[in-house]
């Protein structure tokens, strides 16, 4: 198992510039990080971008803030949150409106294994409530990752067919959701 | 048409291919689409995360470096930060997405029944695929109770060995009966049972039980990891034929590097029949269920281990089942590597744990002895843990770390394996292995094909080219006799020693005679071709 608790020495060390100990850090705590960005955005790219930034902004911060304490990598993950959040400001300010929803943001960073398990039940549920073949759609279209034209393929309807059931089952999802509030 | 409709496949299809969807496609732009969009991430979250490329963490690192040095202390920007012990709320009331963490008990248990609900139920939706209609069959199947018949041939369709079990299936437990071997009429009997807890074997030939780990599992005997791999895979339907009095479909699966296999599918339950592997090393495999009863009442007492009346039970080392990582690290006495990810299930005994994933397994045990393989003479070289890695197939890692070896077996290998040991690089098929050999030989890629079509067909010597060890073997003693010998040959097979192998090429080190390595290339077919050598440095 790995230790995420990092010696504040280590760290100061690290955000003044030591390329070794930098990259101990890195090699040791990208994959935690990069897990539970991934978690939030749900694509490699973006988790990619964020966990670099994320440790980009949480050296520089340390450069002249005291260490977190023990804690360093929920420490991060508040940071990787402030980026996510960040990001939806600029887009917005773009033009380009994002619902802070859409990145799942909670008040706290730390995601434990019970609230994983919450959250898939929850998912789940509403799930199950949909229609069978609405529930084809999505899991074709979304857990497996099958393309419009593949989907409408294994489920016998045209590829429009498959673009309007997923915007409702989606629209279900949201609304079986919302009343679970 | 930029529909609202549109615009949601184009965010998951991004999604889909690991895109950022807002920096490619644009986004929301009403709260209504916005909120379908986090929809679709809440649902996406069901599947495993994906894991960068390898070569990520040291890319990374040297971004950050880098980035870092550019910094001025002196004129830092300030990054907003909340520490939560200071009691403030990060983020503003969030919307309808806001999950109630912390559900009560009995939602929980509602969620669970309707989770079964939903697993249980969806026949005859998908008939315009298989392998999809497969999945979705066997996803309904509760247990089963078959006769399963397995015939092996050579290339020349002689049936080398034909077994017949019987099988009880039921959610995480199974018992399998050899029945018998029909060509030589032996009677079998023995059982094999996994009650999910314990496997053991009853043997009543010698009157013995012997309780044997449970890893690895019979996977055979579990029709979600077929149906799985089915649907996975490329796959088309290449006729339609009647197998053990079924009608069934016929499906032509291509695991990307692999050869490719067969399935055939009931055309009325969707339900698998039989399975042909591809003739490989000039042996092929056919498993046919001559009968086969779905969704039956199996009586509990057959998963139940209760030694027969004058057996001798065989308790060697069993594994048991623990519950946390301590209680395996007592039972074993091992330190255990846990990746990040709790496994299902954990088993341990002297020497030896077992992490449970489902489909994938890790074993880990006391690291003895020479690293190198007896058995295997075809595997692929990678590093983990400062030292070299072996790669069987793609899905079996096998590596030693802090005087441990670990195997790992399944889909989830590498992903998991990396949890144990970050710094694990597999083999890179681009690599140029060969290009520093001191003397060159030339390749005669005729005469390759003609012997690739040979090893295809089953036919030794041809066959033993699908080994780099078996080909360098033969051409160093060539090199010392060029005539061929008699009797032992002058330079042992123990000699040989594989020390590079990216499935494309190969490195094969050798200790006696005139020639120091000899260096080996895949001409014909990569990953599952013969070898040729290409060069060779004299010692």
């Amino acid at each position: 198992m790995q230790d995420f608790v990092t010696a504040a020495d280590t760290l100061k060390s690290a955000a003044d510039g030591d390329s070794k100990l930098i990259e101990q850090i890195c090699l040791d705590m990208w994959e935690p990080l990069y897990r539970f960005l991934y978690w939030k955005v749900q694509n490699r790219e973006e988790a990619e971008d964020i966990t670099q930034e994320t440790f980009v902004k949480t050296l520089t911060y340390l450069q002249e803030h005291q260490s977190p304490g023990d804690n360093f990598l929920g420490f991060m993950k508040i940071i990787a949150l402030n980026i996510i959040r960040d990001r939806w400001r600029q887009n917005k300010r773009r033009g380009v409106p994002i619902n802070i929803e859409a990145v799942s943001l909670e008040e706290t960073a730390g995601v434990d294994p019970q609230t994983l398990i919450a959250q898939r039940l929850q998912i789940e549920n509403a799930l199950a409530k949909l229609s069978e073949d609405q529930r084809a759609v999505l899991d074709l279209r979304i857990v497996k990752g099958y393309s419009v034209a593949e989907t409408a393929r294994l489920v016998g309807k045209t590829e429009a067919a498959v673009r309007t059931s997923q915007y409702r089952a989606l629209q279900g999802m949201a609304q079986i959701l919302d009343d679970s509030d | 048409m930029d529909t609202p409709e549109n615009r949601l496949s184009d965010y998951i299809d991004a999604l889909n291919v690991e895109r950022d969807p807002e920096k490619h496609r644009g986004s929301a732009d009403t709260p209504e689409l916005a909120k379908l969009l986090a929809a679709v991430r809440l649902v996406r979250s069901l599947r495993e995360p994906v894991l960068p490329d390898p070569g990520y963490p040291q890319r990374l690192s040297q971004a950050v470096s880098g980035n870092i040095k550019k910094h001025n202390p002196a004129n830092l920007p300030q990054v907003a930060v909340t520490i939560p012990e200071s009691g403030r709320r990060i983020y503003e009331k969030a919307g309808w997405w806001r999950r109630r963490w912390a559900l009560p008990s009995v939602t929980i248990a509602i969620a669970g029944v309707l989770l079964f609900a939903f697993l249980t139920n969806g026949a005859g939706l998908f008939n315009r695929d298989v392998a999809y209609a497969m999945e979705k069959a066997v996803d309904q199947l509760s247990s089963y109770h078959g006769v399963l018949e397995t015939r092996t041939t050579n290339a020349a369709g002689k049936e080398l060995e034909v077994r017949r079990m019987e099988i009880w299936y039921e959610g995480d437990k199974y018992a399998v009966r050899q029945d018998d071997d029909t060509l030589s009429r032996q009677f079998d009997g023995t059982l094999t049972v996994d009650n999910g807890e314990r496997r053991w074997q009853v043997r009543p030939q010698d009157k013995e039980l012997e309780l044997i780990p449970p890893y690895p599992p019979d996977s055979y005997v579990d029709l979600r990891v077929e149906a799985s791999w089915a649907l996975r895979y490329p796959h088309t339907v290449v006729g339609s034929e009647a197998i053990a009095g079924r009608q069934a479909k016929k499906l032509k699966i291509s695991p990307p590097g692999g050869l490719p296999y067969f399935l055939w599918i009931d055309a009325e339950t969707n339900l698998p029949v039989q399975s042909q592997t591809a003739l490989q090393g000039g042996v092929q495999t056919t498993s046919t269920f001559l009968s086969f009863e779905p969704n039956v009442r199996i009586g509990p007492s057959i998963f139940t281990y209760n030694p027969p009346a004058g057996y001798r039970v065989i308790e060697d080392n069993p594994m048991q089942l623990v519950a946390t990582a301590q209680e395996a690290a007592v039972t074993s006495g091992l330190t255990p590597l846990f990746p990040q990810e709790a496994p299902n299930r954990i088993f341990a005994s002297k020497g030896r744990i077992v992490l449970d994933y489902g489909e994938t397994g890790i074993m880990e045990t006391v690291a003895t002895g020479s690293f190198e393989s007896k058995f295997l003479n075809n595997f692929l070289l990678g590093t983990a843990a400062g030292g070299p890695l072996e790669v069987i197939q793609g899905i079996r890692l096998r590596w030693r770390q802090n005087g441990i070896e670990i195997r790992v077996e399944g889909p989830q290998t590498v992903e998991l394996a990396r949890q144990i040991a970050p710094d694990l690089t597999l083999p890179d098929p681009g690599a140029d292995l060969v290009g520093k050999a001191q003397v060159k030989v030339p390749a005669d890629l005729e005469s390759a094909k003609a012997e690739q079509l040979q090893a295809d067909a089953g036919h030794s010597p041809s066959a033993d080219k699908v080994s780099p060890l078996e080909v360098s073997f033969t051409f160093v003693n060539l090199k010392v006799s060029p005539q061929g010998t008699s009797g032992a040959p002058k330079i042992p097979y123990t000699s040989c020693k594989l020390v590079a192998n990216n499935g494309a090429e190969a490195v094969v080190a050798v200790a006696d005679g005139p020639v120091n390595q000899v260096y080996l290339k895949r001409l014909v077919r990569q990953d599952t071709g013969i070898w040729s050598v290409v060069g060779y440095d004299s010692r």
